[in-house]
């Protein structure tokens, strides 16, 4: 892929990162090989480039710390926040009331996964590893099957092995079986129970699931048990489910713990369109949630 | 017979309008007494303290005072030009932060301070400590 596919889809990660973030003034990708990527189509003048310059030269400095990680200035207007991105930095001018947490959640997870795209788009032997699709979850019982299987076909092998040995006298027996036979054998039984267990796992779990940023609200009239979704997440979900409606979502954290919710459409217009998952105060207390934390969040289909 | 109570005593020193005023030679002691104070806390690694003319450098590893002079100061440098590009004004506090280790730093009318210490290091506690 050419560089300056790659400074476009920065440019557009960029672009929705500010989108997002309405703190964010300026922000700028320094590629590897020293390219600087705008979000806004401004060229650089002589003092950012310096300051670019600068960054380079810290980062080269930083090996006594382990690499130049984050670098983050507080000034007297706002704030920059630099963060290094799979070998790339990310240089972001902030206003002074920037929610750091929350644009630092953004960005590690907007640019690693743009990045990572367009990593498996250039070299597509090495497609990107993680499912875009949550998992099906297989029973464990499925799973010890599965991993114990080839230690019984040996323990099969080694003992049909031994039985010509056993049974030299019997005359029933013409011919022990070979060696190629019973793999093949093997293979066969193998084969048919991969069948059977793919035909029984789509119906143990082919739920969809989506991770969702959190933001905390609260008020007197807020239900502790109902947390608002994107519109377009719920349709989405229950034209995929082919259900009328999805009425509860299981929240879960990345700390393991879980809760089922009522779910209903964010009712804020400025909120909308921006994945997040707004949680009552009490649930995200007891679930330890922050603002800007990420969760997973699943459909439930309603028993009928 | 009653304990006598010992009342610490402040000595107040006057300032004269002919006399010369030793306030910085004061706050830097103060400055490194803080510091001193808090490389005791568990995590922090040491400090670089320069002035005009002089630099105290407690760092607990002595083999390292090179690069980290070379960092802070590397650190300073960037963080003064980003922020003249972006004009934001006069630096409050700069947090660069490694794989394995992160520095706060700092400057002051006469001082620039840079405190290392392990990632688990509140530092906003130690740039609370170190304004106030």
């Amino acid at each position: 892929m050419s560089e300056t596919m790659y400074a476009t889809a920065l440019k557009t990660a960029l672009f929705e990162i500010k989108n997002v973030c309405p703190d964010v003034n300026h922000a700028f990708i320094l590629m590897e090989n020293g390219t600087v990527v705008a979000a806004d189509d401004q060229p650089l003048d002589p003092s950012l480039e310096k300051a670019v310059g600068s960054i380079q030269d810290l980062a080269e400095k930083s090996a006594s710390i382990g690499g130049l990680g984050e670098f983050v200035i507080d000034a007297e207007k706002g704030k920059v926040y630099v963060s290094q991105v799979n070998g790339m930095y990310s240089i972001l001018a902030l206003s002074k009331r920037v929610d750091l947490p929350f644009l630092r959640t953004i960005t590690n997870i907007v640019l690693p996964t743009v990045l990572k795209v367009l990593h498996g788009i250039d070299n597509p032997e090495t497609s990107i590893s993680t499912p875009l699709k949550s998992a099906p979850i297989v029973p464990f019982s499925v799973l010890k099957q599965a991993s114990s299987e080839p230690q019984v076909n040996e323990e099969e092998i080694e003992e049909s092995f031994e039985k010509p040995e056993k049974l030299e006298k019997d005359d029933e027996i013409e011919k022990p079986e070979s060696v190629e036979d019973l793999k093949i054998e093997t293979e066969t039984k193998k084969a048919d129970e991969a069948e059977e267990t793919e035909t029984e796992t789509p119906e143990v779990a082919e739920l969809p699931s989506q991770q969702l940023i959190v933001d905390k609200f609260g008020g007197l009239m807020v239900r502790s048990d109902t947390v608002q979704v994107d519109f377009e997440i719920l349709d989405r979900w229950a034209s995929t489910l082919n259900v009328e409606e999805i009425r509860e979502v299981d929240v879960e954290t990345f700390r393991g713990k879980t809760t089922r919710c009522k779910a209903k459409v964010i009712n804020d217009e400025k909120l909308q369109g921006r994945g997040i998952i707004r949680i009552p105060e009490k649930a995200c207390d007891a679930l330890e949630l922050k603002r800007g934390e990420l969760v997973r969040v699943k459909p439930v289909i309603a028993e009928e | 017979m009653p304990v006598k109570k010992k009342i610490p005593q402040i000595e107040a020193t006057e300032q004269v309008e002919w006399a010369p005023r030793h306030e910085v030679k004061e706050h830097a002691a103060d400055m490194r007494t803080t510091l001193d104070r808090m490389k005791t806390r568990e995590g922090v690694i040491g400090y670089i303290l320069r002035a005009s003319t002089s630099a105290t450098v407690d760092i607990k590893d002595p083999s390292k005072i090179i690069e980290y002079a070379v960092l802070s100061t590397s650190a300073l440098e960037s963080a003064e030009s980003v922020l003249e590009a972006f004009e934001m004004g006069k630096m409050g506090s700069v947090v660069v932060e490694g794989k394995d280790l992160k520095v706060l730093l700092l400057t002051t009318d006469e001082h620039r301070i840079s405190v290392f210490m392990e990632k688990n290091v509140d530092h906003n506690a130690i740039y609370k400590e170190l304004t106030h």
